[in-house]
């Protein structure tokens, strides 16, 4: 069976907020909003799950640190000790702390980096790649809302159109996937 | 709503306090004051003592010396005499040199403790009897007392400041959040005269010449002519010298005891009144008191806590004492606030304001980080001996206290308090709270006792006794402030945005 999805456009931002605390009172699942700035509080309206990008960010983070003391360990001890100031040179471990500046930046350049390339991934906007977005007046100052009947699979499509009515959108949009 | 100190809370803070007045008062008659013993060969043993100790106390330590060592045969020496030069040059982080310096002799002593039968030789019989207190000082100079009343003074002196720095933060910036908090800013504060009269005692005892915890308050360091002139400090007596001192501490007093006073009387008056008209005049005053605070700061960790180690400076010193101070005052914030609303008293302060202040300690426990290890790196990686010397004492004879301080007030805040749902919950915040709050009287403890007691630091019945009697005093003279004006500002023009506050 051909999956279906509708999408509901709002101009008001609270409008949207209200009509999908209606929808979820209902049992209707709403699988997405689209908007051109961020709504706060919409994610715990429409169930979205926490996102997990501060896990990546730790382990982006960890991965910069190891890194950092490997690379370092291996340029300034090992390869080519340096003499800098009458440091002691060749031991990492009495030299750290003149490398934790280092250390930090580059734990930082790897956390930053590794968290904004998944966030692009994982939302599949990485550049060149085709927009998701139903309607190029969501960057602008609409808002709009996905719903799968997929998803909605207990609710008939009576009930479904007539919730949505309720919610007060401006315009409708149905579209198959296949 | 009205708190009134209940019964329970004040007998739990001034029971905390007297607590802590036993145990400092056993503490004070149980100190010793260690001689320090460094074996040369197992002849000769050279003993050395940085204290206060006058000819006469000199003379009992030799007799004790004498009578404790029986059976052997000794001649002390005094081997500073002579080295004045030496010494001064040798003593760079701008104190005297060892009051004494004496070399024992034992005449004949391996004869004498193969008659004996024993394995030890005179020196290690000495150095044993010296370490384990036996050949000691009663320390007539009360130098741990002062060093001790200077540590607490100003770390809860610091605890009212930070109170009083966030209030016209909040102020100035316009800040509408943490309205429903500012009672509690301003009943911290009220506590500041705790930490005023203490450090005005120990300024004025080391005026006098009772203690000798600022060595550039002795003219005879400044006096061309004595043996003890020290070039560096003379160098620095335009801005360390006595009046000017004075000047400058009953000018930090005054101006932060006025502005305390002024935003007391403005907010109750808002409270009759209403309108924005005193608002707006608090507005003005908070912006003035940042541009005092931000000079006054500063200048005031070099008078009471950098100019302990004289010769040595750091630029970033004034702002790494901020930042500890302005932490240390939102951790009890944080505590009073809990309590307060654990007994119902705060209806409108949500979790969201809690999490705001637990922000505050996480962000400010970084900022306290960063410049700790800001001064201690740039410094400890250029090594200029003059400036390293006051991290060579530290880590000779503070080791684990001074790198134990830095990671405990780094280590926990980060792991701990990093997650959103620790910083909103009262059993996390209460523990790491209370665990850095401790760690950042460590952290004054550092900042003081390498420069006024060397290696002769202890942490006994005396620091503990003296840091509850100060903690139960203080908590105690701010529930005490807050039971006297009603928790809320009920005329404040953001009080609105405060009650609903949400992030």
């Amino acid at each position: 069976m051909a999956d279906k999805v509708i999408f509901a456009m709002y101009d008001d931002d609270d409008k949207l907020m209200d009509g999908a605390k209606h929808l979820v009172a209902n049992k209707v699942k709403v699988s997405d909003v689209y908007s051109p700035m961020p709504l706060h509080g919409i994610d715990s309206i429409i169930g979205v799950e926490p996102t997990r990008l501060a896990i990546t960010a730790f382990m982006y983070g960890l991965t910069g640190t190891m890194l950092a003391i490997i690379g370092i360990r291996y340029m300034m001890i090992i390869d080519w000790p340096m003499n800098i100031g009458g440091k002691p040179n060749f031991s990492l471990k009495e030299n750290m702390l003149s490398f934790v500046p280092i250390f930090f930046e580059f734990t930082v350049l790897c956390a930053a980096h590794g968290m904004a390339i998944t966030y692009l991934i994982r939302n599949k906007t990485l550049p060149g790649m085709p927009p998701r977005n139903p309607d190029p007046r969501t960057t602008d100052d609409k808002f709009v809302m996905e719903i799968k009947t997929s998803d909605n699979a207990h609710v008939s499509e009576k009930d479904l159109s007539k919730l949505i009515k309720d919610t007060g959108f401006i315009e409708i949009e149905e579209k198959s996937i296949l | 709503m009205n708190y009134k100190i209940s019964d329970k809370a004040k007998k739990v803070t001034l029971g905390v306090a007297i607590v802590g007045l036993v145990l400092l008062v056993i503490g004070f008659f149980q100190q010793k004051e260690f001689v320090y013993a460094n074996k040369i060969d197992d002849h000769s043993v050279e003993i050395k003592y940085n204290g206060h100790a006058d000819q006469d106390a000199q003379n009992a330590l030799k007799e004790s010396i004498t009578s404790k060592l029986t059976g052997y045969d000794i001649e002390i020496h005094d081997a500073n005499h002579g080295h004045n030069e030496h010494a001064t040059n040798d003593d760079s982080h701008g104190h005297h040199g060892p009051t004494f310096l004496w070399n024992i002799h034992f005449k004949h002593a391996e004869n004498h403790s193969s008659l004996i039968g024993s394995h030890e030789s005179g020196a290690d019989i000495l150095i044993d009897k010296v370490n384990n207190g036996e050949i000691s000082f009663f320390d007539n100079g009360f130098r741990r007392f002062w060093s001790n009343l200077l540590v607490n003074g100003f770390f809860f002196f610091g605890i009212a400041l930070g109170a009083l720095f966030y209030l016209a933060l909040h102020y100035a910036t316009e800040s509408g959040w943490g309205v429903v908090l500012l009672r509690i800013f301003e009943g911290i504060m009220s506590a500041m005269p705790i930490g005023i009269g203490v450090l005005l005692v120990v300024f004025l005892a080391g005026s006098f010449g009772a203690h000798h915890i600022y060595p550039w308050m002795d003219s005879d360091l400044l006096d061309p002519n004595s043996s003890h002139f020290d070039p560096i400090i003379y160098g620095k007596k335009a801005y360390l010298n006595l009046p000017f001192f004075w000047i400058r501490v009953v000018a930090y007093f005054t101006t932060f005891y006025l502005f305390l006073k002024w935003f007391k009387k403005k907010s109750k008056e808002q409270d009759e009144i209403g309108g924005t008209e005193s608002h707006f005049k608090m507005y003005r005053r908070g912006a003035l008191f940042l541009v005092f605070f931000a000079v006054f700061s500063s200048t005031m960790s070099w008078d009471f806590i950098m100019s302990i180690d004289t010769h040595w400076f750091s630029t970033l010193f004034g702002w790494y004492v901020f930042s500890g101070i302005w932490l240390s005052g939102m951790i009890m914030v944080m505590m009073i606030t809990l309590y307060l609303r654990k007994g119902g008293f705060l209806p409108n302060v949500n979790e969201s304001h809690i999490h705001d202040v637990g922000k505050w300690m996480f962000a400010l426990s970084f900022l306290w980080s960063y410049l700790w290890f800001s001064q201690f790196m740039l410094i400890w990686y250029s090594n200029i001996p003059e400036e390293v010397i006051y991290f060579t004492e530290r880590i000779e004879n503070y080791k684990l206290l001074f790198f134990g301080t830095f990671i405990v007030n780094f280590f926990f805040p980060m792991v701990f308090f990093m997650s959103r749902d620790t910083k909103r919950s009262a059993g996390f915040l209460i523990v790491i709270g209370l665990i850095i709050f401790i760690g950042h009287w460590f952290d004054v403890f550092n900042m003081v006792m390498p420069g006024t007691l060397f290696d002769q630091w202890e942490i006994g019945l005396l620091e503990i006794g003296m840091f509850l009697m100060f903690l139960g005093v203080f908590v105690y003279t701010v529930l005490n402030a807050i039971s006297k004006s009603p928790l809320l500002q009920k005329n404040h023009p953001f009080l609105e945005e405060s009650k609903h506050h949400e992030y």
